[in-house]
């Protein structure tokens, strides 16, 4: 059956909003928990979120064994880095993107964080370079990755702070 | 398509940082750099030039030369009235021991102002065409560049950043470092510290304390005191800072001792929604040069100024900002100056 042409303007109208709303909408970084998973060799198993904090915002650049920290972090638009950047930067991606700029420039940090383009490439990456932290899907861990507990609790507890 | 080109970019900008699944680059040296550059077009109802100008190209990088060892370096190419001029701004050699400890030595940015070693020569990054008056570069108002050896560090437990430093102080021109060596005997000697509370991120308060012994052709002839102090709230949308500045200066075998003091108050708010792109800003500055100041009598004149502007991020990583500038010297009366500068970073990747 032919559409008339006002159920043809009235879908489409409809399907603008729709497409509007969705670009409106920001992504969604709740459904997702993400661990922190650290080169096996680090000797560390539990930090406080305060510490994660002060990693990642490459205050903390060394561990305590004195090696220093590399920071592995998934490349945009990947959930897990929409979910720390809000929940550790408390940043979008331009003030990111600028925080590090600015760290770099004011020779605060040695290097800013390596970028890495998958979940597979951040958790083998971490595995194999002495220092490195990164963050990953829950769904992604494997056996023989160190996920470290953050105020105690590992990513299936309830209450952690990366959800 | 603008969200997916920023991420794009975004992907580019971080893409230099040496990642790779065979080939983890952690030990090796290896380069991350950067170029900034600005062009600026000026109309005022002052004495200086207008029109078009090239701003500074800035080159800067970070070596890490091993697991301790960095290097940071910073040129810039400077569009003079006869030429180019070609300046190293910052080359410093450090050792890292841990983040509470970090010894380097070389040229600086003399940590006595808070915009001094925030913002340095990319334009880009700051918020406002030009730096406050007392901090620009060239200014004889503090010692901007620093020649020396420098301790400093993060007590992340405090948390605190410090730095101890002892150096040349500024040169027979007082607007120099002292690259060449220092002029006389007595060196300078820096100290400073921010903090920076962990459940206020974005927020500093911290100052400084600057002593130095000033000489020209003639031998040394005063001693100079600095201490600033500041306050900074740089988070969200919201990019607000304010600092206070005194040098005091006293000449040789005198008891009396001049005071000039200077500060300015700079807030920036990049505005919501689809308009975030647009960050305007004001500020206020002022620097009062005491009249018998032996250092600064016929050098520099009190200066008042307000500033208001707004900054476009049109791209993310180059910025158009238009501002207003009305400046009073010595007293005088106000003059108008209108700016429209585009500035831009540029990353630049390396390797081993």
């Amino acid at each position: 059956m032919m559409k008339t042409r006002r159920e043809v303007i009235l879908g489409m109208a409809f399907g603008a909003v729709l497409m509007a709303a969705a670009w409106a909408q920001p992504a969604s970084a709740q459904a997702v928990a993400v661990a922190i998973v650290v080169h096996p060799a680090t000797e560390v198993d539990d930090l406080t979120f305060d510490d994660l904090k002060s990693i990642f915002r490459g205050e903390r650049q060394f561990w305590d064994d004195g090696r220093r920290v590399t920071l592995l972090v998934r490349a945009p638009v990947a959930e897990e880095r929409q979910l720390i950047l809000e929940r550790i930067y408390g940043m979008d991606e331009d003030q990111f993107r600028e925080y590090w700029i600015g760290k770099m420039f004011r020779a605060e940090v040695a290097a800013g964080p390596k970028l890495v383009y998958s979940a597979d490439m951040a958790r083998d990456l971490v595995t194999v370079i002495p220092g490195a932290i990164t963050f990953v899907p829950l769904s992604d861990v494997s056996s023989g990755t160190k996920v470290v507990r953050i105020d105690g609790l590992l990513p299936s507890d309830p209450g952690y702070a990366l959800r | 398509m603008r969200r997916l080109f920023g991420f794009a970019l975004g992907g580019l900008l971080l893409a230099p940082f040496p990642v790779s699944a065979q080939l983890p680059q952690t030990e090796g040296p290896f380069l991350q750099a950067f170029l900034f550059g600005d062009a600026l077009y000026t109309i005022a109802d002052a004495d200086r030039p207008d029109g078009f100008k090239l701003g500074q190209m800035v080159a800067h990088g970070n070596a890490t030369l091993s697991q301790n060892v960095v290097f940071f370096g910073e040129v810039s190419v400077s569009a003079r009235n006869s030429g180019y001029s070609l300046a190293m701004e910052r080359a410093i050699l450090r050792y890292d021991f841990n983040d509470a400890v970090k010894v380097g030595a070389g040229r600086y940015h003399t940590p006595v102002s808070y915009w001094n070693t925030e913002f340095h020569h990319g334009l880009w990054l700051q918020g406002s065409v030009a730096r406050p008056e007392a901090i620009k570069f060239g200014s004889r108002y503090i010692p901007v560049h620093f020649v020396g050896a420098m301790l400093e560090g993060n007590l992340t437990s405090a948390p605190l950043h410090y730095s101890f430093g002892v150096g040349n102080g500024r040169g027979a021109n007082i607007a120099g470092g002292g690259d060449g060596g220092d002029v006389n005997p007595t060196r300078a000697f820096i100290a400073s510290a921010s903090f920076r509370p962990r459940g206020l991120f974005g927020f500093r308060v911290g100052g400084a304390f600057y002593v130095d012994r000033i000489s020209d052709a003639g031998g040394e002839y005063a001693d100079e005191q600095i201490a600033s102090a500041h306050i900074v709230w740089d988070r969200g949308n919201v990019e607000a800072s304010a600092e206070f500045i005194n040098v005091s200066h006293k000449a040789i075998g005198s008891n009396e001792s001049t005071a000039s003091p200077s500060y300015y108050a700079h807030l920036g708010y990049r505005l919501p929604g689809s308009l975030r792109d647009f960050t305007p800003y004001v500020r206020y500055e002022d620097m009062d040069i005491e009249d018998n100041d032996i250092v600064f009598t016929g050098v520099l004149d009190d200066y008042e100024a307000f500033v208001a502007g707004i900054r476009f991020d049109f791209d993310n990583l180059a910025a158009l900002k238009a501002e207003y500038r009305g400046e009073k010297l010595g007293g005088g009366d106000r003059m108008d100056a209108y700016f429209i500068q585009a500035s831009f970073a540029v990353p630049v990747s390396g390797g081993s």
